[in-house]
């Protein structure tokens, strides 16, 4: 350093070697790829095709292959070389696939050589042979007629289920190649909560055939738990929290309840539902478009199901056409229109429908939802009221109308992508992309993870096998009472939850806050009991209130009928003291006439359970003396 | 560090009569087991806490280290781009209330965000620092935002300052009269402090080391001596006080010259404020000259170096005289002095040499990055697929 001459500084010449990875969420019926934008969030991107929500559909057509939302319009003329919905028949075997559902794309069928494997059969044009090269010895009199192209000539393929994901696969990777102009050298691929290891292992093998190189399969509910937990936290969430996760796919139903304690997330119950879907919200769409028709054409259509041929071919055009109408509806509340060329007999068809009307044909849809919401909240013992926020997964959750439907049994501080206004312009609560942004932020962070060691290494296995990975939490919540005198309510002072039940030890919390410390002079103390609390939701039932000012006697009958409304209320109750902690405030100072002074308290629990609660004053020369409290383990 | 969470409630004052309950003896509920999902960076320090058997402070501190290792990674620039260490400087609300028109007195660096490097910026640095400032701040970005769309003061600063440091000339004009060194410049330690440390010679180092370090980016021969340390020989230290008793400044104060009224055709006038101005640049050199002057002054006066050769030299003259009555004696006497001059000779030339040999290998060593990563992004570039991938 000394002798450095003038004029020059070491520029540190450092490029980025962080390798490219993509996130892929990968759904039964869409699928989607999020890469990682400069500013370290991550952006869903478009196909070739400009589609953010790529279809999993693979046709065959000729020559051709098609792949992606290029697909799915062949379901129309197509349909038994158009293949759909195989994500869920990785790893199944063949005897365990019901066959009694209707199909409208090409039929799982037995793999003629291998036992007991699903497979599709599709038609398709082979390139004929080339012709023998001619020799050079016996060359043919020149002759005045072309020589005849030689035609492809048809064939039949047999696909496995594994060949058709590897073929989507490659086709997704490349899409985002081809956006980022680099090879990808890793990705995160979403998978349901239910997937078992054969089925995990299947997708990885998959994968493996398209050559990407698969990081971890990061299951859906984590993936949309790790996007709302990093960036900015909205103002009315704490750190830790319980969300309810709705992913309402084309094809089920999947919700997760998760407890996240300062960005950690594990999940409290599950529950997957393959009867509530998108895919029921078209049909009944469908339905009333296809009511309307024949109300408008005299024209006779019966879909969803269909049997004749002709229906099912509108079937299958209608089913492409709501789609929009679908998008429309969610984006605006205004009407939305459906129109089909030559829906059938050669008519066309065009309908309007607004959301109001949608939301009465769908209703029933999100009843099912609604019911199976309680269901799961109540299988983990908590109330509606336990949700601090809900999180949308999935296309049919853009629909604010299902929204307005879980509203309703929720406390009304919830937080909702729509509640935030982060789903319409794709903002980080749009339910389309959310599991692909997640899936690339994961995969930021998964692929820097060095391997060299066998402790790095565990780590390692920690992401890619951790759904083996289990850990203890606290059953109870702790926090801290600082008592007053004639309190209100049974705890007698400020109750402060500090380490929520349901934490993952160990763990340490951190609050800063101010104390008052009253108006008189002389010495003052800070101190606070620490206790376990019992937390619950109490149900009290209230008579409405009239809605008429006039109390008379006449209101007596209608009374009756009214039923009482629930009101709910969340309620604390100190169980165990376990310690207390007080020190003398030595940084107070004056404001208004009252002393008030700054302190901070940390929790930390460690593995075995062993609380230790330290607290300090943090005035204008620093931290204060810390006072240290220890509750052991049992 | 741990996450703070600021809380808006405040607690009541404690009732006179509450005394702190003594601790129950109990301890918290039993745990219960869960199966975490492996997502997100929280799972992640939580594994590594698990793995690694750390405290959280432990842990804050690995945090911190893999912060860095990962940044080291992503190289310094914003977007993975070299930007050749200029880095994103923090902006000061001061900065945006300069006046363009006073650009004389802005501090070129810090308008450009080079304020951690200054005169050591290399001119691909400036070019740089300059791209990225005009990329925040120009009129064109703001021309949708509210309030003043027409706001471009800050906007023309960085043009200035650009216009400066770009031109050789100019930019050592400016290096000249940097603010920033300008405050630094009083900080010369003073007679008395020398006089009355508690430590003299460490005193010495500390305090007139940065000061030799400062000044020495003024001189036309490069590279300059620098102050050493206190095992230095002789000729070292000789050679120090002689180099920076020659000192050939590059330093001058044109930037401080008055302007010429342009506008006036007052021959005279002009003549007149030319003249000023020269000869108060010559007396602002004279008085640098005598400025550093007085500092070499000041440390050949205190220099602890100086007193330890005299001393020596006057040991190895009492040892000459003394040997001169015992032979034996002297020559053992002579040749342990000698052998000590040796000894300490070899061991600064040893230094030096790991000092060259560390310096060649880190240069080696950052070349070889640089090569690499410009092999893996050809790499990369190459390895695109050409062919369509799509079997049939």
């Amino acid at each position: 350093m000394a002798a450095q001459p003038n004029g020059t500084a070491d520029a540190p010449i450092e490029v980025s070697s962080i390798p490219t990875v993509v996130g892929i969420n990968f759904g039964n019926s869409y699928a989607s790829i999020a890469v990682l934008a400069k500013e370290g969030s991550a952006d869903c991107i478009a196909n070739e095709d400009g589609e953010r929500q790529i279809a999993c559909a693979v046709a065959f057509l000729g020559e051709e292959v098609y792949i992606g939302n290029q697909a799915k319009p062949q379901l129309v003329k197509n349909s038994h070389n158009t293949i759909m919905g195989f994500r869920n028949l990785l790893g199944k075997k063949f005897s365990e696939i019901p066959q009694d559902k209707p199909i409208t794309s090409a039929p799982v069928i037995q793999h003629p050589e291998q036992p007991d494997v699903p497979a599709y059969k599709v038609q398709v044009l082979q390139a004929a042979p080339s012709p023998l090269p001619k020799s050079t010895t016996t060359t043919p009199a020149a002759s005045n007629t072309a020589t005849p192209r030689s035609e492809p000539v048809p064939a039949e393929r047999i696909l496995t289920v594994l060949e058709v994901t590897t073929l989507f696969l490659k086709s997704l990777v490349q899409s985002a190649e081809d956006f980022l102009g680099r090879k990808v050298q890793g990705a995160v691929i979403s998978v349901p909560t239910w997937f078992d290891s054969i089925q995990r292992n299947a997708l990885q093998k998959a994968a493996e055939d398209a050559g990407i190189r698969v990081l971890q399969l990061l299951e859906v509910a984590g993936a949309a738990a790790l996007i709302t937990t990093t960036g900015l936290t909205p103002k009315e969430l704490s750190h830790d929290r319980t969300q309810l996760v709705v992913d309402l796919g084309a094809s089920s139903l999947e919700l997760s309840l998760l407890s996240i304690r300062e960005g950690i997330a594990f999940s409290l119950a599950t529950l997957s539902d393959p009867t509530v879907s998108g895919n029921a919200i078209d049909d009944k769409l469908i339905k009333f478009f296809a009511k309307e028709f024949t109300k408008k054409t005299k024209t006779p259509l019966t879909v969803a199901p269909a049997t004749e041929s002709q229906d099912k071919r509108a079937e299958a055009k209608l089913r492409l056409a709501v789609e929009h109408t679908k998008r429309t509806l969610s984006a605006s509340p205004g009407a939305a229109t459906c129109s089909v060329e030559s829906l059938k007999d050669g008519l066309d068809f065009t309908g309007t429908i607004t959301r109001l009307r949608f939301d009465m044909e769908v209703r029933s849809v999100y009843d099912q939802v609604y019911t199976r919401v309680k269901e799961l909240v109540e299988k983990a013992g908590l109330d509606l009221y336990d949700v601090d926020e809900i999180v949308y997964v999935g296309g049919s959750t853009s629909l604010p109308g299902l929204d307005e439907t879980l509203a309703q049994g929720f406390p009304e501080s919830i937080v909702t992508p729509f509640t935030a206004g982060t789903v319409i312009g794709g903002g980080v609560g749009d339910p389309t992309t959310i599991i692909s942004r997640g899936c690339a932020l994961q995969a930021k962070l998964v692929v820097v993870l060095p391997d060299d060691t066998d402790d790095e290494r565990e780590i390692l296995a920690s992401f890619t096998d951790g759904h083996n990975w289990t850990q203890t939490a606290t059953s109870k919540t702790i926090g801290m009472l600082f008592p007053e005198e004639n309190a209100e309510g049974p705890l007698g002072g400020q109750w402060i939850p500090a380490v929520l039940r349901d934490t993952v030890v160990p763990a340490r919390r951190l609050y800063r806050l101010d104390v008052d410390l009253g108006e008189g002079e002389g010495e003052k103390k800070v101190g606070f009991e620490v206790w376990e609390a019992k937390e619950g939701v109490k149900i009290d039932r209230v008579k409405p209130p009239k809605l008429d000012d006039e109390e008379d006697a006449p209101a007596d009958d209608e009374e009756e009928e009214e039923e009482d409304i629930e009101v709910k209320e969340k309620t604390v109750e100190k169980e165990t003291l376990l310690t207390a902690l007080s020190f003398a405030a030595k940084e107070a100072r004056q404001v208004e006439g009252r002393w008030t002074t700054t302190v901070e308290a940390q929790f930390l629990v460690d593995r075995t359970g062993g609380l230790e609660i330290s607290a300090w004053e943090l005035g204008p020369s620093g931290k204060g003396e810390k006072t240290v409290v220890i509750v052991p383990s049992a | 560090m741990a996450n703070v969470r600021e809380l808006s409630v405040v607690p009541p004052p404690l009732p006179a009569s509450w005394t702190p309950p003594a601790a129950s003896g109990k301890s918290i509920s039993p745990l219960v087991t869960r199966r975490l999902i492996p997502a997100g960076p929280a799972y992640l320090a939580h594994v590594k806490r698990a793995v690694h058997n750390l405290t959280f402070e432990e842990h804050d501190k690995h945090a911190e280290e893999e912060r860095k290792r990962l940044e080291a990674m992503n190289g310094t620039g914003v977007d993975g781009e070299d930007d050749l260490g200029v880095g994103d400087e923090p902006e000061d609300e001061e900065l945006s209330l300069l006046d363009p028109k006073e650009w004389k007195k802005q501090d070129h660096y810090q308008v450009l965000g080079l304020s951690h490097l200054r005169y050591k910026a290399t001119g691909d640095q400036i070019k740089i620092a300059h791209r990225k400032k005009v990329l925040k701040h120009h009129p064109d970005k703001k021309a949708g935002l509210a309030g003043d769309s027409n706001d471009d003061a800050f906007f023309k600063c960085i043009q200035k300052a650009h216009d400066v440091l770009t031109n050789p000339e100019r930019r050592r004009q400016f290096d000249s009269v940097d603010p920033y060194y300008e405050l630094l410049e009083a900080d010369v330690p003073a007679e008395k402090q020398l006089k009355s440390a508690k430590n003299p010679q460490k005193f010495f180092f500390d305090s007139f080391a940065p000061v030799f370090e400062r000044e020495a980016r003024f001189s036309r021969k490069q590279p300059v001596p620098m102050l050493g340390g206190f095992e230095d020989t002789k000729e070292t230290v000789h050679a120090f006080y002689d180099f920076w008793y020659n000192f050939d400044s590059w330093r001058s104060f044109e930037y401080l010259d008055k302007e010429i009224n342009e506008g006036s055709d007052n021959r005279d006038d002009k003549r007149y404020t030319e003249k000023k101005n020269k000869s108060e640049r010559a007396r602002r050199k004279k008085e640098d000259i005598a400025r550093l002057r007085s500092i070499v002054d000041l440390a050949l006066a205190y220099d602890p170096r100086i007193k330890r050769i005299k001393e020596e030299e006057k040991a190895a003259r009492e040892a000459k005289k003394k040997s001169k009555g015992g032979a034996q004696n002297g020559v053992d006497a002579k040749q342990k002095a000698e052998e000590e001059k040796r000894k300490a000779e070899e061991a600064a030339m040893r230094q030096e040499e790991e000092e060259k040999v560390a310096r060649a290998e880190a240069k080696k060593a950052k070349t070889a990055a640089a090569n690499a990563a410009k092999k893996a992004r050809r790499a990369a570039r190459a390895a695109e697929p050409g062919g369509d991938a799509e079997p049939q």
